[in-house]
């Protein structure tokens, strides 16, 4: 395929994918202004749970793309390209982010979505949280001004790495320049460091704080499993659509797609060890701080089995089980559709595993009495709008990356070995 | 020196040695390997080779832990001997994972090692194509198929003749 061919069928993709986020973006748009005026956080739950989706993906991949040049790993040179374009879409989720931080600057509520950030809120049962000891003590840490130092910083992070990482390996593709490597390979080095870090915060910050309560020290340890996981799974679907539609044809083989899937068995087994410890943990110390995050994803108030006692039932079976035990097969990891069917399974329960972990919150009861009512398990419009939305901007930010450089890096020192890698 | 064991052949270079076991698959043999001091990438799909067995004893291996795990903490601590820690009950699926998930991986290495050596038929203290002076030079440089005596198709003057056509040098018939 000629490279004028390529490029105006990538523009066509890209364009399309940018008229379809818009779309989905004026529709996710409109619930979150009606949210705002209502005084409803539903729909800015579901413009948060879209932008985890897609940036898990984007960070997922900005970690693999690293681990890759640490380890000096040399099949996936073929992959890491298409990896360093999807990271293109981190500037444009900084913008996409900035709605959500307009809530505590812009709205009379500012703790609409995050509670803590208003010293006003009432909390279930009784109190505000200005009263709440265990916001006080930490209120050095959970306050907007640092909040929104660190959001910048993570974002800055996260730009900048993926940046840097792009810029050096775009620039071998014409100037053939092995310093480019080795620089890229000694920004991993500390680079790794400094995205575990901010992917920490952020699902802190953005996830966690949504129960500000709460303690667990795994956190951002799951986020992490879960970001791979996804980025894996985006990379199968990726590649595979370049090798049957695009660029990758012939290049993409059986033992690249054999190995990602030996990546994605691996890290489903790691998604669960994490997930299950820290439920471990917390049920073995038994502290009601601690258990009330797992209580409302199982029982009502009064103890009745709620809505989320089927989405944890569904996550360890669906997110689990079943993806754990169709990658244990060797058939499932070398025949295409298998593989790809596996991922689009994996990112549907990323997603639900992402609802699960965001929306479940302690609600006051209408008659401001003792007791608490948890917020249930819905999916909404907005939801799919937002997703579809943002997902929309993101590939078309992939596909505008795709013209600016050659499909594989062809002068990548590791290419020939990349290109002829067998089992 | 009247029970043979099969035929030796050398070959020169890896190329060769590769593209001979593919003939050699496509004859129809059966009973018959090559041997190389170093891994040939695709070699057994060269030699028409199935896939390898262990995973199904690695399965068994971990399905036996898990069971295992998961009945012993059953049987000490909620049936021989209730204990109750922590106001939690005597038996639940939660707590025991450690221990299932420890066994598990336990009883699936076991599986993999023993696997390992029954598909490979281990220990063998006696191979005769040890008997040729030639073969152990497969440590060294040498690239060597042998078809053994006990394949259907196996004939002295044919096969002999079927090794020379496919490149075949220093064809040497083993005792057993």
């Amino acid at each position: 395929m000629s490279s004028d061919t390529r490029n105006s069928k990538g523009k066509q993709v890209g364009l399309i994918a940018l008229a379809v986020g818009i779309v989905g973006i004026v529709i996710a748009l409109f619930g979150f202004k009606q949210g705002w005026d209502t005084g409803e956080v539903r729909p800015m739950m579901s413009w948060l749970i879209a932008l985890a989706f897609w940036l898990s993906i984007a960070i997922g991949m900005l970690f693999l793309v690293q681990i890759w040049y640490v380890f000096h790993a040399r099949w996936p040179t073929i992959i890491r390209r298409q990896c360093e374009h999807f990271m293109a879409a981190f500037p444009y989720l900084l913008v996409l982010f900035l709605p959500l931080l307009a809530i505590p600057f812009l709205h009379e509520n500012p703790g609409l979505l995050w509670k803590w950030m208003d010293g006003h809120n009432e909390l279930p049962g009784h109190g505000t949280v200005a009263e709440d000891p265990l916001y006080v003590w930490k209120s050095p840490f959970l306050n907007i001004q640092f909040f929104v130092v660190r959001a910048i910083g993570i974002f800055i992070v996260f730009i900048g790495v993926a940046t840097l990482l792009r810029k050096w390996s775009f620039d071998t593709d014409t100037t053939g320049d092995i310093n480019n490597t080795h620089k890229a390979r000694r920004l991993s080095s500390l680079g790794l460091f400094l995205t575990a870090i901010a992917m920490t915060l952020g699902s802190i910050d953005w996830f966690k704080s949504l129960e500000y309560h709460w303690f667990s020290t795994m956190y951002g340890v799951w986020f992490f499993s879960a970001c791979i996981r996804a980025a894996l799974a985006s990379v199968v679907i990726l590649t595979v659509i370049l090798a049957f539609k695009g660029y990758l044809k012939g290049i993409l083989k059986q033992a690249h797609r054999y190995d990602i899937a030996c990546m994605m068995l691996a890290f489903t087994v790691f998604w669960a060890y994490i997930s299950f410890s820290q439920y471990f943990l917390i049920y073995s110390a038994n502290i009601p701080e601690e258990t009330f995050w797992y209580n409302i994803r199982e029982k009502n108030f009064d103890g009745g089995l709620n809505s989320w006692w089927w989405v944890s039932m569904g996550l360890i079976f669906g997110h689990f089980l079943t993806p754990f035990l169709l990658l244990l097969w060797y058939k499932t990891k070398v025949v295409i559709w298998r593989t790809v069917g596996v991922s689009i399974w994996i990112l549907a329960f990323h997603l639900l595993d992402l609802y699960w972990n965001i929306i479940p919150g302690k609600l006051v009861t209408p008659d401001h009495g003792p007791g608490y009512i948890v917020r249930q398990f819905s999916v909404s419009i907005y939801d799919l709008s937002a997703l579809v939305g943002i997902g929309g901007i993101c590939i078309f930010a992939m596909c505008r990356s795709m013209k600016k450089a050659e499909p594989i890096p062809v002068r990548d020192p590791n290419i020939l070995t990349s290109i002829n890698y067998t089992e | 020196m009247s029970e043979k064991y099969g035929i030796i052949a050398s070959f020169p270079d890896t190329p060769s040695f590769f593209h001979a076991a593919e003939k050699v698959r496509d004859a129809g043999y059966k009973n018959w390997d090559t041997y190389s001091s170093f891994p040939v990438h695709g070699m057994p799909e060269a030699q028409g080779q199935p896939r390898s067995k262990v995973p199904v004893f690695t399965f068994l291996g971990g399905i036996t832990g898990f069971t295992v795990g998961l009945l012993m903490v059953w049987w000490m601590n909620a049936y021989d001997y209730p204990i109750i820690v922590r106001a939690q009950p005597f038996f639940s699926p939660v707590f025991p994972f450690p221990i299932m998930y420890e066994l598990t991986i336990l009883l699936a290495a076991f599986g993999t090692l023993g696997g390992m050596f029954i598909t490979n038929l281990l220990p063998q203290h006696y191979n005769p194509l040890f008997n040729s002076d030639q073969f152990l030079e497969v440590s060294g440089d040498r690239l060597v198929i042998a078809i053994e005596a006990r394949d259907a198709q196996y004939d002295v003057i044919a096969t002999r003749q079927f090794l020379e056509e496919i490149g075949g040098t220093d064809i040497e018939e083993v005792s057993a």
